[in-house]
């Protein structure tokens, strides 16, 4: 898994590659609580994530969690159909604010 | 013609790192197709925790061994998941509410219920002092069966 972040004015975009599983969302939580730290808009890219597991959920939730209660934003794209899959029977598709693609997740910060 | 693998792992994330490795070259030798190998990838990982929090947890990284049986047919993919632990069943548990908001949102049971839906059959049964889980996915969907066997 790798992590990337990169931002747009206020706006902290996070992309994580690879997979979130019981393995990598220790280092996942981890790079997350510190862009939490200072950020309150987060997009999650997406894009590059092959797979998640309920590990991955868990640290999106506490993620969300977070936002919600410091009145922050969060949003995620570029989900691939598995992802999609995942979030639609875990619910996790009507808690989490979800757009195809960048632009309409930027747009709606 | 059957292809697959066996392989003892230790049930924490070095063995699963490791299982996801054997897993990966299976696939990519008889291409599988994303969503099959995405859906196992998450049934294996969601197991494999299963067991570091039932059980497992207690033994050392060398005793706490989880074999794992990977096999690959025209039609389907069945992996089988053997241990020594304490029996459990993990499907004999409630299924989670996934309608709560995510304020009341807590994710306990929910790794199972990803399992019970992405896979095609699961089972579980207590086999000679083991736990045996046992869980298949359908390569081919039931329409393009249905053509098949049809034409």
């Amino acid at each position: 898994m790798q992590i990337a972040t990169r931002t747009n004015n206020d706006i902290h975009i996070v992309a994580i590659t690879g997979s979130m599983d019981s393995g990598t969302s220790p280092e996942a939580q981890k790079a997350l609580d510190g862009v939490l730290a200072s950020a309150r808009k987060v997009v999650l890219d997406f894009s590059g994530l092959d797979y998640i597991s309920s590990a991955g959920l868990r640290v999106l939730l506490g993620v969300a969690k977070k936002l919600k209660g410091s009145g922050g934003t969060l949003r995620m794209f570029g989900l691939n159909q598995s992802v999609k899959e995942v979030f639609e029977i875990s619910g996790f598709a009507t808690i989490l604010s979800v757009y195809p693609s960048e632009a309409e997740a930027l747009a709606a910060m | 013609m059957r292809h697959g693998f066996r392989m003892s792992v230790g049930a924490h994330a070095d063995g699963v790192g490791k299982l996801n490795a054997a897993f990966a070259g299976l696939a990519e030798t008889h291409a599988l197709p994303d969503a099959v190998r995405r859906s196992v990838n998450v049934a294996l990982d969601e197991l494999l925790a299963n067991k570091l929090s039932h059980g497992m947890a207690d033994r050392d990284a060398g005793s706490a061994k989880v074999e794992v049986q990977v096999q690959l047919d025209e039609e389907r993919l069945t992996v089988t998941i053997t241990d020594d632990g304490p029996g459990f069943d993990p499907f004999g548990q409630a299924e989670p509410d996934t309608t709560l908001s995510v304020e009341e949102r807590e994710i306990g049971g929910l790794g199972i219920h990803l399992v019970r839906k992405l896979m095609d059959e699961v089972s579980y049964e207590r086999r000679d002092g083991k736990n045996v889980v046992v869980l298949v996915k359908q390569l081919v969907v039931a329409e393009e069966k249905n053509l098949r066997e049809e034409s």
